[in-house]
């Protein structure tokens, strides 16, 4: 469990993060969303005591994160810039970290198996490609088994196969009860991913709410479904709350309920889908537009001096 | 993987940390490239220059300075490895990592500061004690004439052993307060090397006794096997040495725990 309380960190004259508040919970992945430059960085090393907060605190289970006995059991990170020396091999990289923590070696083989670095784990990180210098970040955060997690950007460099096994990695996490904070500034990606969101722009909360309620409330969310058997999936479909239109013969573009759910119901009725595709776009208009407005609030009262 | 309710006594210890920065200096190349060229400097230009000595000329220089001549490399390269430990973690990244895993922070820079101290003394010692030897097989005969058992010459060949593994420390700290190698680097040879070059030229009394106790004049005093009629005794050279790489990692302490990393 994660705690933000009025967490503000100004830099010079320029404050990066505002009274930020949230709390990330277990069992469950937390997409932590903003543009690029929102604080997202800046609040997760706040989080991990690299930097202090001008204002507010953190906390992680409870506590603050230095105060803890064995901080990398009780939050595993990734953080977006690397944090490895390029000399270094891999499996000495994380042999250094597991070492202040009495961790034993075959927990650094376990992970580095499970990041899939076994192969390169002799070789220096300088020769290693942006995807597996994630995978070592990866490998770096899971050595403690930690109860929270906490990655910032992690499917960036990583090639599809990658993204996927992170996407499977966070739910499993999720899934056995850890608290999981993962930053990205793609909505489409967190959709997939995430359970909850936090959503940040310019340093302000912008949105705390589960995905599937950012998904009905901002409208996105259209899922165009095309079956020869439009008007009986169409009364199969209906519902409250569910808002169906056909614009063409054959296609339906649904509204307030999910592929999966328009999927099982066809499967269960026999009804063949020839598409059933999720309108991300929009949900990333949603986004941005959610985004934008918080950039244009903060610099309204410059704009009314000038 | 292990489910994250089962108790696990990992725990950060002083000797944890200890052991993580051991590993840390012993897995980079560059150290070991590092230590072998300042010992094998030292070795071959002790021996160099006592093959070359003609037995004139050189009579005012003490013996040991002579001999170890090469500490002129030995502070610069140990200087380096210092200032690479905590700088250089700031230019790779790899500081992150390492608060992350204590970030309680001054145990990372203790345990910096007795790793480097503890390769570097042992290191520069035993290379002093065969250089020693060696240069002497070639001055047998000259002004330059002496054994280990003589007045001072054990003294000095520790001394400076011990003054080369203080200015890396001294280095380290530099390198942990400025956290840029080329700066640091600057900064290290600009105190050691050239301020007291410079102060040395102002016409003050005063000045001349301050300078003596600067770090590089102090080292050049704890490698003395004869001490001149009022210079400074090597016990107040090792202190003065002391005193500055104790405030030096003071001052990196306060940094640190104060400073964003």
């Amino acid at each position: 469990m994660i705690t933000a309380q009025d967490l503000t960190k100004r830099y010079g004259g320029k404050t990066v993060v505002h009274d930020l508040s949230f709390t990330v919970r277990p069992g469950t992945v937390t997409g932590f969303l903003g543009p690029n430059g929102a604080g997202k960085s800046t609040t997760m090393r706040m989080i991990l005591g690299l930097d202090t907060p001008t204002r507010g605190h953190a906390t992680v289970g409870g506590r603050a994160y230095a105060a803890h006995p064995a901080p990398l059991h009780e939050v595993g990170a990734l953080l977006e810039a690397r944090s490895v020396h390029p000399g270094r091999t891999a499996h000495h990289h994380l042999r250094a970290l597991a070492l202040t923590h009495g961790i034993p070696r075959s927990r650094v083989d376990h992970v580095l198996d499970v990041t899939g670095l076994t192969d390169v784990a002799h070789r220096r990180v300088k020769g290693f490609s942006l995807g597996m210098g994630q995978r070592l970040g990866m490998a770096a955060a899971l050595l403690g088994d930690p109860a929270t997690v906490v990655l910032d950007e992690p499917v960036n460099g990583l090639d599809p196969e990658g993204v996927l096994w992170i996407r499977n990695l966070l739910k499993s996490l999720a899934a056995e009860g850890r608290t999981v904070l993962v930053s990205s500034h793609l909505m489409s990606e967190m959709a997939l991913t995430a359970d909850h969101l936090v959503i940040i722009g310019r340093g302000r909360l912008l949105a705390d709410t589960t995905v599937a309620h950012f998904v009905r409330q901002s409208g996105a969310g259209t899922v165009k479904v095309v079956t020869p058997e439009a008007e009986t999936l169409m009364r199969l479909l209906s519902a409250p709350g569910v808002d169906i239109a056909g614009p063409t013969p054959g296609t339906l573009e649904v509204h307030g309920t999910d592929a999966e759910h328009i999927g099982r119901t066809a499967a269960a009725h026999g009804i063949p889908v020839f598409e059933l595709t999720p309108d991300n776009a929009s949900l990333e208009e949603a986004f941005m537009d959610l985004t934008r407005d918080a950039v244009e609030f903060t610099a309204a009262p410059e704009g009314a001096v000038a | 993987m292990t489910t994250a309710t089962t108790t696990v006594p990992y725990r950060v210890t002083p000797t944890g940390v200890l052991r993580s920065e051991w590993h840390k200096l012993r897995t980079l190349r560059s150290t070991w490239i590092t230590l072998v060229a300042t010992s094998a400097l030292t070795l071959a230009m002790g021996a160099g220059i006592s093959a070359a000595y003609d037995g004139s000329g050189e009579g005012e220089l003490d013996t040991v300075v002579l001999v170890l001549l090469g500490t002129q490399f030995a502070q610069v390269n140990l200087g380096v490895l210092g200032i690479l430990s905590t700088a250089g973690e700031y230019s790779t990244g790899q500081i992150r990592a390492t608060m992350t895993a204590v970030p309680r922070r001054l145990p990372v820079l203790w345990s910096k500061a007795a790793v480097l101290a503890a390769i570097t003394f042992p290191l520069t010692l035993w290379t002093n004690l065969l250089t020693f030897p060696l240069a002497q097989s070639f001055l047998t005969g000259t002004d330059h004439a002496a054994s280990l058992g003589d007045p001072g010459i054990l003294r000095a060949l520790i001394g400076n052993a011990a003054g080369l593994a203080l200015l890396a420390v001294l280095a380290l700290a530099i390198g942990a307060l400025v956290r840029s190698v080329p700066i640091a680097t600057g900064a290290f040879i600009g105190l050691v090397m050239i301020v007291p070059e410079v102060l040395a030229m102002l016409p003050y009394d005063f000045v001349d006794d301050a300078v003596r106790l600067f770090p590089g004049r102090a080292l050049e005093t704890l490698t003395t096997a004869q001490q001149l009629p009022g210079s400074t005794s090597p016990g107040t050279a090792l202190l003065a040495m002391l005193l500055w790489t104790v405030a030096t990692l003071a001052a990196a302490a306060l940094v640190l725990k104060r400073r964003d990393v």
